[in-house]
């Protein structure tokens, strides 16, 4: 039987093969929460390593598409729902249909315990709105590539206002045309523009240890 | 704004100004360039308008320069299209007319790649180039093989609707409609052209290349699939790399003989890799299509997308004054520390700076800006390529300008 510290390797590593055939492994004599939890330690070091500049997008990529194929093997195999530490509504916003990055974002986020609510790309405002409405979350997160996104955001953050959910949700904004002038203009809690800060962020924003 | 000079003067005067910059020289004022797929013209235009009525983007492009004259303005109110131009590499009349996709070329062959104001989007957003996979990693041998014929043959039949069936009285017609598209919008870029030098502004004489494997990413396997490739097939996107060299040079020599001198390159993928990666799937014949063009008396206007930093070394491997590098979120002060002297450099202006600082800022910016980079020359000051949002406050863009004509003077 393999350990969970040699996934944790081939995953850092990311050795695509041995990732899969190590899980196919354990997964039939090791609780599929522990195999999340290895997973989860796994992408924190490759965000170390991104972090560092000894990985690039294209290993984050390829991390989230590992990962991927991991929770296809495990998430059948789970009985019941592991608790989320809290709910992410994310989308790209209107106008904009760039997501790889907030799909990486996404990846990270569920690797570390959020349950992520991902509405897709060219998302409108009232889709923002309905979906915090319907799914109650902690935290909305917004993607934008292109700098017209930034005026895209800034009107989701005016209709939650509108809808009176302002106060009930952080807003964290992500992507790569957002910086402090961003965040400033669009009136969200925070930003970043790497997907690694922005798992941190969002859980110091619902008080948590980065 | 034309002052006392007569608009044959200021363009002769703006277009020596760029040339010597490029040129790795100090001309009389560091250039002010702008290139726009259209948003900051949603000023006087819709974007339904500015992609499909040419005769609206040309004046709402007059009124641009009239309010804002700038060295150079690049208008491309059209989406990527070079795959077309790959279609018909051998073709140099035909390839780099329909290297910019254009509105009504959608309506000609209803491609994939694209999403139009007044089709299938909203008569006011701003186009959308959503890209796709339209080839499978199965066929990279196909690719590698002959990739002109095999994009006419297989790419084009899945990713574009009207050409589904090849041979099909519909599919002809279509080509007939593109070709005739396609010399509107030549007929539109002269006219274009024509245009801003009579109120003083000349334009880059361009023509177009492209990176081999964003030319994967963006038009055969998705961005992402291209990555996975590069991980998981390492030699078959290596050797269709290759294979794309040949015609991606045809297409930048196209319009050699009607006087083209720069050749556009926009990248997409360098931010993505790790410098090894870079080294081994990018760069190689990144390099090779510039170097040729180069030994052919074309330079390169490279557009480096994103962040640039650690790749900035690998410029150093061509020759001098090989082209303009004209960089987006990568410091420009830094690229003038490591390349100066070496390659022209372009860039400086961030988005988000002129959507949401005070005229004052920016001025400020300007001149702490080009107190580093305008020394010794070889210094071109522009924001990024679509980068300036409608939203921008007039103020602020005549600040910019003002701010050049105040610190940017040898
Ligand atoms: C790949 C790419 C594309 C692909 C997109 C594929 C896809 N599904 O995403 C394709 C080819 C389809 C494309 C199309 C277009 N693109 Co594009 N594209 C790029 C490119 C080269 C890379 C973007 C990218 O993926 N970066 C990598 C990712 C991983 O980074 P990221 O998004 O920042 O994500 C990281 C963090 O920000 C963070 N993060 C991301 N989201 C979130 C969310 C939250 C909440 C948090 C906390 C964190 C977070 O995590 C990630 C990992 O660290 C950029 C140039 C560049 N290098 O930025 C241009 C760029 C973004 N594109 C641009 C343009 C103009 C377009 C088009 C309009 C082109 C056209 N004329 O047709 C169309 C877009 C249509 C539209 N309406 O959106 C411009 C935007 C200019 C501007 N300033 O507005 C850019 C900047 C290129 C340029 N000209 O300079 N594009």
């Amino acid at each position: 039987m393999p350990s969970l510290d040699e996934l944790i390797e081939a995953f850092v590593e990311l050795d695509e093969g041995r990732v899969l055939s190590l899980v196919e492994k354990l997964i039939v004599e090791i609780p599929p929460p522990d195999i999340l939890e290895a997973c989860r330690k796994a992408t924190v070091t490759i965000g170390e390593r991104f972090e560092k500049g000894e990985y690039f997008l294209s290993e984050l990529v390829y991390a989230g598409e590992i990962f991927r194929r991991i929770m296809d093997i495990v998430l059948p195999k789970l009985r019941e729902e592991v608790k989320p530490i809290a709910t992410i509504v994310l989308g790209t916003v209107e106008g904009d249909i760039h997501d790889i990055g907030k799909n990486i974002f996404k990846a990270f986020a569920e690797a570390a315990g959020f349950k992520v609510v991902d509405l897709g790309v060219d998302t409108s405002p009232d889709r923002f709105v309905e979906a915090v409405r319907r799914y109650n979350p902690e935290i909305v997160g917004m993607s934008g590539l292109l700098t017209i996104a930034i005026e895209s955001m800034r009107r989701v953050v005016e209709a939650l206002k509108q809808a009176g959910l302002r106060d009930r949700v952080k807003i964290i904004i992500g992507g790569g045309r957002v910086d402090k002038y961003a965040k400033r203009y669009t009136g969200a809690d925070d930003w970043a523009d790497n997907a690694m800060l922005g798992v941190r962020k969002c859980k110091r924003l619902i008080g948590l240890e980065g | 704004m034309l002052g006392s000079r007569s608009p044959e003067e200021l363009v002769k005067e703006r277009m020596e100004r760029i040339e010597k910059a490029i040129d790795l020289k100090e001309p009389n004022r560091v250039p002010l360039l702008i290139f726009t797929c259209g948003d900051i013209l949603r000023k006087y235009a819709t974007g339904y308008e500015l992609y499909f009525n040419y005769d609206k983007t040309r004046e709402a492009s007059l009124r641009f320069v009239s309010e804002f004259p700038v060295d150079s303005l690049g208008v491309v109110t059209a989406a990527e299209g070079f795959v077309f131009s790959l279609a018909f590499a051998d073709y140099p009349d035909i390839a780099p007319s329909i290297r910019f996709w254009s509105g009504p070329m959608h309506d000609a062959l209803l491609d994939r790649y694209t999403r139009w104001p007044g089709r299938e989007l909203p008569e006011d957003s701003i186009l959308q180039f959503i890209g796709g996979q339209f080839m499978d990693v199965g066929e990279y041998a196909k690719l590698s093989d002959n990739p002109v014929a095999f994009v006419n043959e297989v790419i084009l039949p899945r990713s574009c609707v009207n050409l589904e069936k090849p041979g099909s009285v519909k599919a002809n017609a279509s080509l007939i409609k593109l070709g005739v598209e396609a010399s509107r919008f030549l007929k539109f870029l002269g006219d274009l052209a024509v245009d801003l030098a009579r109120a003083g502004v000349p334009s880059l004489p361009l023509t177009f290349a492209y990176t081999p494997l964003d030319f994967i990413g963006d038009f055969l396997r998705y961005p992402t699939g291209a990555l996975l490739d590069v991980r998981r097939y390492p030699d078959r996107v290596k050797q269709a790399c290759e294979a794309l060299v040949d015609p991606i040079i045809k297409i930048g020599l196209s319009l050699k003989p009607a006087g083209a001198k720069y050749a556009f390159i926009p990248l997409h993928l360098n931010e993505y890799l790790s410098p090894k990666l870079y080294r081994e799937f990018y760069w190689p014949t990144l390099r090779k299509v510039i170097e040729t063009l180069y030994d052919q008396g074309i330079k390169s206007l490279v557009f480096f997308e994103g962040w640039h930093d650690v790749h900035l070394e690998t410029i150093l491997d061509l020759p001098k004054g090989w082209g303009i590098a004209y960089f987006e979120k990568t410091d420009v002060r830094k690229a003038k520390k490591i390349l100066g002297g070496h390659t022209c450099i372009m860039g400086g202006i961030p988005p988000s700076m002129l959507l949401q600082e005070t005229p004052d800022k920016i001025k400020e910016y300007v001149r702490d800006l080009l107190g580093e980079a305008k020394p010794g020359g070889g210094f071109i000051l522009a924001p990024g390529v679509a980068d300036i949002p409608k939203e921008v406050p007039l103020e602020n863009l005549k600040a910019l300008i003002e701010a050049v004509e105040e610190y940017g003077r040898y």
